[in-house]
């Protein structure tokens, strides 16, 4: 009783109650839910009657499905594509744009002008450029050079790279806004003194730029990978992950198993595989950041 | 050389001499008049397409989606998404999906920082760590558990599904809020909270009255990046709110493409575009700061 | 002082966090607490404010029904059938008493247990009997026991462009009777108007549903057996043969236009446009076309589709109104009278036939799209004939559908796992109309093992 009252007189009540929409919150919709994932791997439910456990049958089921093969190949290519899209290019700008005496604001608004819009509206907005008539935005355009009509998503090998074009488009500002705080923020002496050296201007990029951008080019790198694997609204607006499943990711199989078929199992079995997945890199992530904001 | 060397904390990789050399000057503002024309076509052309072709009839966007209004300019369009084709509502749900998971996400990060970071109590290590573990574990996976969650909240023993509750709550448990918020408070001075306790105050006090008012722009970040996903968002309320009459702009857009005409279902996407660009025109500082401090702890 | 504040904290804070949550908790018990007589029933499908006409007429009907049991109440609501979220709205208890869903989920439902037993009270009304009995079979399991009430049905038809017909100097009164002439009319108006002569559904299942569709037509059959023992027969020469058709259209005559991606609102929507010359799909689609699509009545022409071969048919479809399975004896009792008045009164008594007709001409919703008879064809064209003088639809431009229709035999969708092989199948599709190379064999053979192995996990 005496060891109570002094706990709430010093505040302990006061904090618990405090901590109360954190731990509400992160208790129920975050650690429960996590936990659950783990055990409903191992159950079939059809959300009427009691689950059962089935053992390892839900992954058995996911493993032997031909689409797990299909949609890790796919989600793969998509990160693999965004990277070789999506990485050198904001790299360039950002260089560019930290050279800017003056509108520097200008062209960071406008670069990230894209992020801003609602990815839905992207992807849909996106689906009608990519109209594969001759008549379609983008094979206007194309036309004028005597080029296309181009399919981009009607045929299986142009559809993912459709997909990753429009997701660089709408996540390069970031990336470029990222790179741009990274530039300014480099030691100034180091230039100077490879200018001391006799650098000019590429040497000093490769020498000095690039060097000390790497504990940032490592992060956006393993952020990009996680993000990329998610991939979900793109493919599912867009094909549907058609033509010929060529655009079906890992997600969208979650999704599908879910929401599509009720197959609740195989969708949890499928998301603890790609969380383990993904848990690695994300491990890999904190160590760098960790070291990186250290130094 | 070295005076030069002081002063100059903002230089970069050009400097004032390589400026002065002819040849890398041209070089240099050649590449920042194109990257200005590429960022112009490719971020504010699409914008300014859709503007146009909102205006236009559906025949003339499919046959010639280059031309200027070959058929006059149809702003019916318009009004035809907002109030026939119901955007006004949905535009008013996303409003309102927004308001909440910006309130919750605050509440939760400034106490739940504010716990974690000054007052700390002998729990506040195991919860960071836990809080740290979530994000680990990427927000997809947990899916189809965190639906069934909803579907019957342990110990409450109901369903938020169909209520906004299912949007907001689970918003809420964001951790890069929490360890932002907390590690912005990490670095505030820890006298002035001593000095207060001393003079009396408790946690709450502490939080409202010293706390907040310093944090002020680690919350413009938080609230502002909240709201802009609650923008975005699409799977999760895509998934909890089978109610038509609660869907926000984003699960509702792709359905509405199969319910009106091509001009139409263009005029509702460009008011779906509004807000978000608004919001960012006005608040672009807070932004661009936010992503520098932030963004790549975001993932 | 001090513990004044702290004491006004503490209680903020209680209420803040405790409230988050509590908040949530207080909308179920409305639902259980029925303690007075008054039964209560949700019913789905209420019209959207922006369809205010049919909105009106769907309440009238309610007030008629709540006036003639005055211990039913009945809430609309707009709920509309979603297969994706279907499961989770009845686990999550926010699935209205009675609903509507289509026949291709039938099976699928009644195996899962998600659909009450209402075969009593079915077999109370007077026309239990009259079913006709290809139709009644998609809403009973395998001892005969009733989950639903058929309340409309379909057969697959040819949607054609009669302004397309004309620009490419085609008859628009006499449409295509072989496959031979879609295809040669098909690449005609390709030629003439560098559209689509001939667009193919290819995704979110409906794919496999018009491939099933050319299937029949042609006198294949997706599955075989009953109950159990059903295989898959997806690679039998048939399917092979309309893939052919389709292939040879695509890339031989190049009349298919260049966007094959299309789901059920994405074709109806590029075919109001004037992008496609000739479709397949439910005989039904016109509803659609006139109140989403906003289509010229004038251009509208429909046709059956042509059948070859022994053992062809007309792929029929149609839909189901279902009652909760988590609701009262009381409240299933409710549920199927409000389904007798509301949905099946109108084929069965005149008076509410003329009712609804009426309130549906009146706020400009199309009437008088051809359906298939739910009970026999006298009965239909009963029902028909009462409210023959309110059609708004332009008939006279659908009569070769409706002329010949009922002389199609009327096959039933593929009885097991029907959306897993209609996925299946939309790969299929989708890959002969985007890779030249496809090859046809093989991709039959690898669909029929896929749906093979669905089956038997099944």
């Amino acid at each position: 009783m005496g060891a109570a009252t002094r706990w709430v007189r010093r505040g302990g009540l006061s904090t618990l109650l405090m901590s109360l929409p954190l731990l509400l919150t992160f208790g129920y919709f975050a650690w429960f839910p996590i936990g659950r994932a783990i055990v409903m791997s191992f159950q079939k439910t059809n959300l009427v009657a009691d689950p059962t456990w089935v053992g390892l049958d839900n992954f058995t089921f996911v493993l032997g499905d031909p689409r797990f093969w299909t949609s890790v190949r796919n989600t793969t290519y998509f990160t693999v594509l965004a990277l070789l899209f999506g990485y050198p290019v904001p790299l360039a700008l950002a260089v560019l744009m930290s050279e800017l005496r003056r509108a520097k604001g200008l062209f960071s608004m406008l670069a990230y002008l894209p992020v801003v819009v609602p990815p839905v509206v992207a992807v849909l907005l996106w689906r009608v450029f990519y109209d594969a008539s001759s008549t379609g935005v983008f094979n206007t355009m194309l036309g004028w050079l005597g080029l296309g009509p181009y399919p981009w998503i009607q045929s299986r090998s142009w559809a993912m790279p459709s997909l990753v074009l429009q997701a660089t488009w709408a996540n390069a500002g970031t990336t470029v806004i990222i790179y741009l705080a990274a530039l300014s923020g480099l030691p100034a002496d180091l230039y100077d003194a490879a200018e001391v050296d006799g650098a000019g201007v590429w040497r000093k990029i490769w020498h000095v730029t690039l060097p000390q951008l790497r504990g940032i080019l490592l992060i956006t790198l393993i952020v990009q990978v996680i993000a990329t694997f998610q991939v979900f609204t793109e493919p599912y607006l867009m094909t549907d992950g058609g033509p010929q499943n060529s655009t079906t990711t890992i997600l969208l199989q979650i999704y599908n198993y879910a929401f599509r078929f009720g197959n609740y199992g195989a969708a949890t079995a499928l998301s603890v595989l790609l969380a383990l997945f993904l848990a690695v890199l994300s491990a890999v992530y904190f160590r760098v950041t960790r070291s990186w904001s250290t130094t | 050389m070295s005076s030069r060397s002081q002063d100059s904390t903002e230089r970069t990789i050009l400097s004032t001499f390589d400026w002065n050399r002819s040849r890398v000057r041209r070089a240099m503002r050649t590449a920042q008049g194109l990257v200005l024309l590429v960022l112009l076509v490719t971020s504010v052309g699409p914008i300014l397409w859709l503007a146009k072709a909102a205006t236009s009839s559906t025949q003339d966007t499919l046959r010639t989606p280059f031309a200027l209004w070959p058929s006059g300019v149809d702003s019916e369009n318009l009004s035809t998404a907002w109030y026939q084709a119901d955007i006004s509502r949905y535009f008013t749900n996303t409003v309102w999906v927004m308001l909440g998971s910006c309130a919750v996400q605050v509440l939760v990060a400034t106490t739940g920082g504010f716990v974690l970071s000054v007052l700390r109590p002998w729990y506040a290590k195991v919860v960071t760590a836990a809080v740290l573990a979530t994000l680990f574990v990427p927000g997809v996976v947990v899916l189809v558990p965190l639906f069934l969650t909803v579907l019957h909240l342990p110990v409450f023993n109901t369903s938020l599904l169909n209520t906004y509750w299912a949007v907001w709550l689970p918003a809420g448990a964001n951790a890069f809020n929490v360890l932002l918020v907390k590690r912005f408070m990490d670095n505030l001075p820890h006298e002035v909270f001593e000095a207060a306790q001393v003079d009396g105050a408790g946690p709450f006090r502490l939080l409202w009255s010293i706390a907040l008012p310093m944090s002020k722009p680690i919350l413009g970040v938080v609230s502002i990046f909240a709201a802009l996903n609650a923008w975005k968002d699409f799977l999760w309320p895509l998934v909890v709110l089978p109610d038509v009459h609660m869907q926000p702009l984003s699960v509702r857009l792709p359905t509405i493409r199969e319910t009106v005409q091509l001009d139409v279902y263009l005029a509702a996407l460009l008011i779906s575009l509004a807000l978000p660009i608004t919001i960012f025109l006005v608040f672009q500082r807070l932004f661009l700061r936010g992503i520098g401090l932030g963004g790549a702890v975001k993932g | 002082m001090r513990s004044t504040r702290t004491g006004v904290g503490v209680v903020t804070a209680l209420a803040v966090a405790l409230g988050l949550l509590a908040a949530c908790g207080d909308d179920d018990e409305k639902s259980d607490g029925n303690g007075d007589a008054a039964i209560t029933i949700s019913v789905s499908n209420l019209p959207p404010e922006t369809e205010a006409g049919a909105r009106d007429a769907f309440l009238q009907r309610v007030d008629e029904f709540e006036a003639a049991n005055p211990d039913i109440n009945v809430e609309p609501d707009e709920w509309e059938w979603e297969a994706s979220t279907f499961a989770a709205q009845l686990a999550g208890g926010t699935l209205p008493t009675t609903f509507e869903f289509p026949f291709t989920d039938g099976h699928a439902l009644i195996e899962r247990g998600q659909l009450a037993d209402i075969t009593t009270e079915v077999e109370g009304l007077p026309y239990a009997a009259d079913f006709n009995p290809s139709v009644i079979k998609v809403v009973q399991d395998d001892a005969g026991a009733i989950y639903g009430v058929p309340s409309a049905a379909y057969g697959m038809g040819l949607h054609y462009n009669r302004a397309m017909f004309e620009q490419a100097g085609l008859d628009p009164d006499d449409p295509p009777t072989t496959w031979d002439e879609v295809r040669q009319d098909a690449k005609a108006i390709a030629d003439a108007t560098g559209q689509a002569g001939y667009a193919e559904l290819s995704q979110d299942n409906t794919g496999g549903w018009v491939l099933t569709t050319l299937t029949y037509a042609l006198g294949g059959r997706m599955e075989d057996g009953s109950g159990d023992n059903v295989t898959a027969t997806v690679n039998n020469p048939e399917t092979k043969k309309a893939l052919e058709m389709l292939k040879a259209m695509r890339w031989e005559d190049n009349s298919m236009g260049a966007n094959f991606l299309f789901d059920w609102g994405g074709i109806n929507q590029a075919f109001a446009a004037g992008q496609i010359g000739m479709y397949i799909s439910g005989s039904d689609v016109y509803n659609s076309l006139v109140t989403e699509n906003n289509i010229t009545a004038d251009d509208y022409g429909l046709t059956v589709l042509p059948l070859e071969g022994s053992d062809s048919g007309v792929l029929g479809g149609g839909t189901i109104v279902g009652v909760n399975p988590n609701v009262s004896d009381e409240e299933r009792a409710a549920a199927v009278k409000w389904i007798d008045h509301f949905y099946m009164s109108k084929l069965t008594d005149k008076t509410a036939a003329l009712a609804d007709a009426e309130a549906l001409a009146e706020s400009d919703a199309p009437l008088g799209t051809p359906t298939l008879p739910i009970f026999d064809e006298q009965r239909l064209a009963e029902s028909d004939a009462w409210v023959a003088d309110l059609v708004n639809v332009p008939l006279e431009q659908m009569m070769s559908f409706k002329n010949s229709i009922l002389d199609q035999e009327l096959v039933a969708e593929p009885p097991v796992m029907a959306q897993e092989l209609y996925a299946e199948l939309d790969t299929v599709v989708q890959a002969v109309l985007t890779d030249r190379n496809a090859d046809i064999d093989a991709l039959l053979e690898t669909a029929n093992d896929n749906v093979e192995s669905l089956l038997d996990a099944n």
